[in-house]
């Protein structure tokens, strides 16, 4: 699904970011990428999420070469990913059920045909009570929740996680990291969640890959 | 109403607005709009009026056209003034032709030789009017011609004094298309400044939309759903402004002057009335300036997004 070759990343004429990066990431499966602040974790999810290009080297994702490809299918291809971030990102003048649905408005769907799914999952996360609040009145385990439902409601083949539990406590890390790996037993999503809690990592067996200064040094 | 108007634009998917209202520095836009709205209409109302006003004068001066007769030694003017009333009235195109009476030719000259004037003791140029019936198919010329067996006797069409008027009014015309060019790009650099101002302050909302896999073409729309939507407020606001000021000017001006200046006036420079040609005019204003506000945020809009992807 994902393959990388040799990849490296510098921006502009800055040094590399990224040196080597030779994997390939199977879909359905489940990856935890770890390593030091700064070893470049947010660099390569930025790559998974096509909004970086590799300065060397070749990535290939759904079977495609994405050096090469126009704005219309970069487009096409970003849809089938979702993200989560560590800080959220939901957009504070929208509702709970409103931020979750917007990836389907962005398609185009009419609130009709969404608001079921909408309001399933966000029963689904936890959320159904919290649907009409606005995220500032939100915990931070709710908002991690509700971007997490925004992430994958229009059904991605892959979902990326940038430090998604940086912002909450570590039982509440730990129960995130099982909703993760619900939809990824559930649906199939082929997951890469980065993390540098090494605790968290410890109660998962999921398959690492260790990160240090844009060398990928460890993928079991 | 402008609730109601707004609930009639274009939302995708029937959600909420994704570009906040309060984020699109929306007051001040309104604001600007607004006034360039009422600048348009008042200099669209303006020009209308003087158009109005040209075409009427033009219009009856053309209806008319006089016969001067001079006084030359040797001739009888009444009996040339009577050849010149029967020539004028053989003439085809013509619907009437009266000579000038000497009472008439003092009360005429009275404002220039004073009154009291007696002209029997004074030889002066007489004068007849001649009443088109239609302006296009008169014989003039023929008209000319046949005076020319009349000594003294010459044809005043008033076509100087029509070209004048016309000029002028096609000046004044022509100022206020230049004056509507100038608002115009003054709106339209306005709200590219506003549209990247807004672009910046709300840029976590366009990674965000970017990030969910929004086309910059879906972005561009949701800004210019917030922009078309202050255009038309503005645009709505500035044309009832500009209604309003025709309304109270035309009224001052009857209550300023007598009954007979207001009416001299009117006569001379037309009335204050817009007419239904210069309320819709200005009615037109108002989708004008939403278009233009639309579309040029959306351009900036892409042009943006374009520079920053």
């Amino acid at each position: 699904m994902i393959e990388f070759s040799d990849v490296g990343l510098r921006y502009g004429n800055g040094p590399e970011i990224l040196r080597d990066l030779t994997f390939s990431i199977e879909p359905g499966s489940f990856h935890f990428l770890t390593g030091p602040s700064g070893a470049g974790k947010t660099s390569l999810l930025r790559l998974l999420l096509l909004s970086l290009k590799p300065s060397r080297g070749r990535v290939t994702m759904f079977g495609e070469d994405v050096s090469d490809l126009s704005q219309d299918r970069l487009l096409q291809m970003r849809r089938h990913i979702g993200i989560v971030f560590q800080e959220f990102r939901l957009l504070d003048h929208l509702t709970t059920f409103e931020n979750v649905a917007l990836p389907l408005r962005v398609l185009g769907q009419p609130e009709s045909e969404y608001r079921p799914n909408v309001t399933e999952l966000l029963e689904w996360v936890g959320l159904g009570e919290r649907m009409n609040a606005l995220p500032s009145l939100l915990s931070g385990g709710e908002k991690q929740r509700a971007a997490i439902a925004r992430a994958v409601i229009a059904r991605p083949k892959v979902l990326l996680a940038d430090e998604p539990t940086g912002n909450v406590d570590p039982d509440l890390s730990s129960r995130l990291v099982h909703l993760f790996a619900e939809l990824n037993r559930t649906l199939g999503m082929t997951i890469i969640l980065a993390t540098h809690e090494l605790p968290l990592l410890d109660q998962f067996s999921y398959p690492r890959m260790l990160l240090s200064r844009g060398e990928l040094v460890i993928h079991d | 109403m402008i609730e109601q108007l707004k609930s009639f634009l274009p939302r995708r998917g029937g959600g909420a607005q994704i570009v906040p209202e309060r984020s699109v520095a929306g007051r001040t836009l309104l604001l600007m709009i607004t006034i360039m709205s009422f600048l348009s209409a008042v200099t669209l109302g303006g020009v209308v009026l003087v158009q109005k006003s040209a075409i009427a004068w033009s219009s009856d001066v053309g209806r008319e056209v006089t016969i001067q007769i001079r006084p030359v030694e040797g001739e009888v003017m009444e009996s040339n003034l009577r050849t010149a009333v029967a020539l004028a009235e053989a003439t085809p195109g013509v619907a009437a032709a009266h000579a000038l009476t000497l009472a008439e030719s003092e009360k005429l000259l009275e404002p220039w030789l004073g009154a009291g004037l007696d002209l029997t003791a004074i030889e002066v140029p007489r004068l007849v009017i001649v009443q088109l019936a239609d302006p296009t198919d008169a014989d003039i010329e023929g008209l000319t011609r046949n005076l020319g067996a009349i000594k003294g006797a010459s044809l005043d069409t008033h076509a100087a004094w029509r070209q004048q008027l016309n000029t002028m009014a096609g000046a004044v015309v022509i100022s206020g298309l230049m004056v509507l060019t100038l608002i115009g790009i003054a709106t339209v650099l306005a709200i590219v400044f506003a549209t990247r101002g807004a672009m910046a302050s709300n840029r976590e909302i366009v990674d965000v939309l970017h990030y969910i896999g929004a086309s910059n073409k879906f972005i561009a729309g949701e800004f210019q759903g917030r922009f078309l939507s202050i255009g038309l407020q503005g645009g709505l606001l500035g044309a009832l402004a500009a209604v309003l000021f025709f309304a109270l000017v035309g009224m001052a001006a009857g209550n300023v002057l007598s009954g007979e200046a207001s009416a001299q006036v009117g006569v001379l420079f037309g009335r204050f009335a817009l007419g239904i040609d210069g309320i819709l005019g200005i009615a037109a204003v108002v989708p004008v300036i939403a278009a233009l506000t639309a579309i040029t945020s959306r351009t900036t809009t892409q042009r943006f997004l374009a520079e920053t992807s």
